[in-house]
């Protein structure tokens, strides 16, 4: 399933909700485009290394429960992050296109 | 041509820089399936069609930024060191991340070789790559290998001697960026090369230019022993900030994302996207193990089954060696006692051989399947999910879930956890790490811990003074947590897709494991049992079991005599259940002698007192003396507390 929807990953903004969230506010499965990364500029920056930079789209894989880290897709590789820090990741959430 | 030549492997962590290494030098580098285990870098040599080749394994970074040491050791290496090749190793199945680590290595202006490895794992995503379209795009030889069953890996060597003869013709990618982006850094580079000609022999003049519009302190700092160093720096500065205006982001993110972009276009084109995947056993094992509920109860069965396993097999193993060697050492004193005189017979028997046969019979049974144990677990890729489960609980602690990986390393040797503890982002952490994990009984301990108490007392109470420590660790985590000044940093971790661990890959690294641990503990219980005999004939060990007598006796209730084998514990841990062994035979006494009580409190002391000499070692180099012995006098504060409130209350609930 984690990789299905490889060659139509960048449907850039297709069918935006509009409204910018936090990616902690996504469900599992939810699917989103970055706007942009808060907090200090080695966080940002480590951020964007691993791949998550402003208009990639993302999906979240997993939550943990209880604020716990939330492991999402990112350019073909799944990434753990912890809440505090996936709170600080702002997303556009996407329509899912229900593997169109 | 050159005979000698040196090269680097370099690339993202996790994608088997460490494996192909050793396919290269026949070497045996620890390799496993989570990202960070390769903390120093390795080097080997082989020969090659006449060439002997030096090799240097780097650590896998995800970038040449100067976001932690390894970075920056790395990014030193390949500019100032020149190495004649970098084999930039590149995880095929997640090609586009691993690219943008490619383009960091163009802009470097390194000579650079593409090994395109784990092809066969893309072809199980569903990826194909062509690998003729990549290196038309890079301007790069690329060579596909699958470096854990060694193909493609002598097309690589010969790839090397090519491009080195010069047999390489394609032109290297040069990377532009956008046009205001590219403008910037085309005026830094013109004003770099005037009043920095020095700096640009070592570095690319290009290079510099844009590491100085992304703030690049470290580079920033070179510029200091400039004269005209602040004139560009300045110039830098104000070019950085028109771009930040002008985006609206910082400019380090406004590059990452162009070379990103370029990388995506690549991994796009080169890659085929052939029948999309189904849902395959590996995925469905990762959605078992890491869901919300589910997965801590299997986190608790697998860290449950390793000390069922290492205790069963241990005890089973140990008692039929125990049998064995029993008639073996009567066989052998019967026949000494042939031609030698009884005192020499007595120092072979009771020192040399007792120690050897102890070492044999009572660490190695528990040792070597918890070695096996740990080696599956790194193997599979399931650390990173016990991370991922662990990252709140360790929170309370100061620390994020990449900690836990360490500190189950903790469980197998305390001196490879405390340098695992680099794995951690900032120097706090690291330190916050290694405090909690040389509190966590190695495999040394847990001869201890099971070999007397689990053996003699019974498993559950061993398995209580396991949890027991567990909480001492929570505790003392969070105290430290709360003394040590800083701020927590949060969770960033890669997790790798589970694989089948490899029948020959776990035998060679328990192999491996296995022999350091005789080479270094064996000669040591040797000595320390002979050291053990001789004190008694010259009847040292009265003097030292007086002296000892108050905070033996009466404080820990122990018998005067184990405060031998605990300060000789210091060399070793398993040392301290041997020396108890070869204290007690003097007495005339055997380890059953010993109450319940006496044995949980000399497990328990022994558990938590003092890390053993190696890793005071590591912790001294990784930290430094003062914190190396401030965690010292904490651990053995504690374990004489704990032990004579251990024995005040035990002796109250099992005795009366």
């Amino acid at each position: 399933m984690r990789f299905r929807n490889r060659r139509n990953r960048r449907a850039r903004g297709a069918q935006s909700n509009g409204g910018v969230t936090s990616l902690t506010s996504l469900g599992e499965g939810e699917k989103g485009i970055v706007t942009k990364a808060m907090g200090g500029f080695g966080l940002v920056r480590r951020l964007t290394e691993m791949g998550i930079t402003p208009g990639i789209e993302i999906r979240v894989l997993r939550k943990c429960a209880f604020h716990g880290p939330v492991e999402l897709e990112v350019r073909g590789v799944a990434l753990a992050l912890g809440y505090g820090v996936a709170s600080k990741v702002f997303v556009t959430p996407l329509k899912d296109e229900a593997d169109a | 041509m050159p005979n000698q030549l040196r090269i680097a492997l370099a690339g993202n962590a996790n994608v088997g820089k460490s494996v192909i290494f050793n396919q290269l030098t026949g070497l045996n580098q620890i390799v496993g399936n989570w990202p960070g285990k390769t903390v120093e870098r390795a080097e080997g040599t082989l020969h090659f069609k006449g060439h002997t080749i030096h090799i240097i394994d780097l650590p896998g970074i995800y970038s040449l930024s100067t976001f932690s040491m390894e970075e920056i050791v790395s990014r030193d290496y390949i500019s100032i060191e020149k190495p004649d090749v970098i084999v930039n190793v590149v995880d095929a199945s997640a090609l586009e991340r691993n690219l943008y680590f490619t383009m960091q290595l163009l802009e470097l202006e390194a000579p650079i070789i593409v090994a395109l490895n784990q092809v066969d794992f893309a072809a199980k995503k569903g990826l194909k790559i062509d690998v003729e379209k990549l290196s038309k795009a890079l301007g790069v030889p690329v060579v596909p290998t699958v470096a854990i069953t060694g193909s493609g890996i002598d097309e690589l060597l010969s790839t090397v001697i090519a491009t080195v003869n010069g047999e390489q013709k394609r032109k290297s990618l040069k990377m532009r960026y956008g046009r205001e982006i590219e403008k910037r850094v085309q005026a830094i580079e013109k004003l770099a090369s005037s009043k920095l000609s020095q700096l640009c022999t070592v570095y690319p003049t290009r290079w510099i230019a844009i590491k100085l519009l992304e703030r690049d302190a470290d580079v920033a700092g070179k510029l200091q022993n400039y004269e005209n160093g602040k004139e560009v720096l300045k110039f830098a500065e104000k070019s950085a900030g028109e771009l930040e205006k002008m985006h609206g982001e910082s400019s380090p993110v406004i590059t990452t994302s162009e070379r990103y972009g370029l990388a995506t276009k690549i991994a796009n084109a080169v890659t085929i996207v052939e029948t999309p995947p189904r849902v395959s056993l590996e995925q469905k094992l990762d959605a078992w193990t890491t869901h919300k509920f589910l997965g801590y109860p299997i986190l608790a069965m697998v860290l449950a089954s390793m000390f069922a396993l290492i205790f069963l097999g241990g005890n089973f193993i140990s008692a039929g060696l125990d049998y064995v060697f029993g008639i073996f050492t009567a066989y052998i004193e019967s026949v000494f006692l042939l031609f030698l005189p009884e005192i020499a017979v007595n120092l072979i028997t009771d020192g040399i051989l007792a120690g050897i046969v102890a070492g044999i019979t009572i660490a190695l049974p528990y040792i070597v399947p918890f070695y096996i144990f740990l080696a599956i677990l790194e193997d599979s890729g399931y650390l990173p999910r016990a991370a991922f489960l662990m990252d709140n609980l360790m929170h309370k602690i100061g620390l994020h879930g990449k900690a836990f990986i360490p500190l189950i390393l903790g469980y197998g040797c305390s001196v490879p956890a405390c340098i695992g503890c680099r794995i951690m982002e900032t120097e706090r952490e690291r330190f916050l790490a290694a405090f909690v994990v040389v509190l966590i009984p190695c495999a040394a301990r847990t001869v201890v811990i099971l070999g007397l108490v689990g053996r003699f007392v019974g498993l559950h109470v061993a398995l209580a003074l396991y949890a027991f420590d567990l909480i001492l660790v929570f505790i003392l985590g969070r105290i430290a947590f709360k003394i040590v000044p800083g701020e927590p940093v949060g969770l960033i971790v890669e997790m790798p897709s589970y694989r089948r661990p490899s029948f020959r890959n776990i035998i060679m690294k328990t192999w491996s494991r296995t022999r350091d641990f005789v080479y270094v503990a064996f000669p040591i219980i040797i000595v320390g049992s002979l050291v053990i005999v001789a004190f008694d004939a010259l009847g040292v060990i009265d003097y030292i079991t007086v002296a000892a007598s108050p905070l033996m006796s009466d404080w820990l209730g122990l018998p005067p005599v184990t405060s031998i084998p605990l300060v000789f514990g210091i060399l070793r841990k398993e040392l301290t259940l041997i020396l108890l062994q070869d204290v007690l035979l003097q007495q005339g006494m055997v380890l059953q002698d010993l109450t319940s009580v006496q044995m949980i409190v000399f497990a328990l002391v022994t558990m938590i007192y003092i890390p053993c000499l190696a890793t005071i070692a590591a912790c001294k180099r990784e930290f430094g003396w003062k914190r190396a012995i401030a965690i010292m006098t904490v651990d053995i504060a504690f374990a004489l507390f704990l032990g004579g409130l251990a024995y005040r209350f035990l002796s109250l609930t099992m005795l009366t």
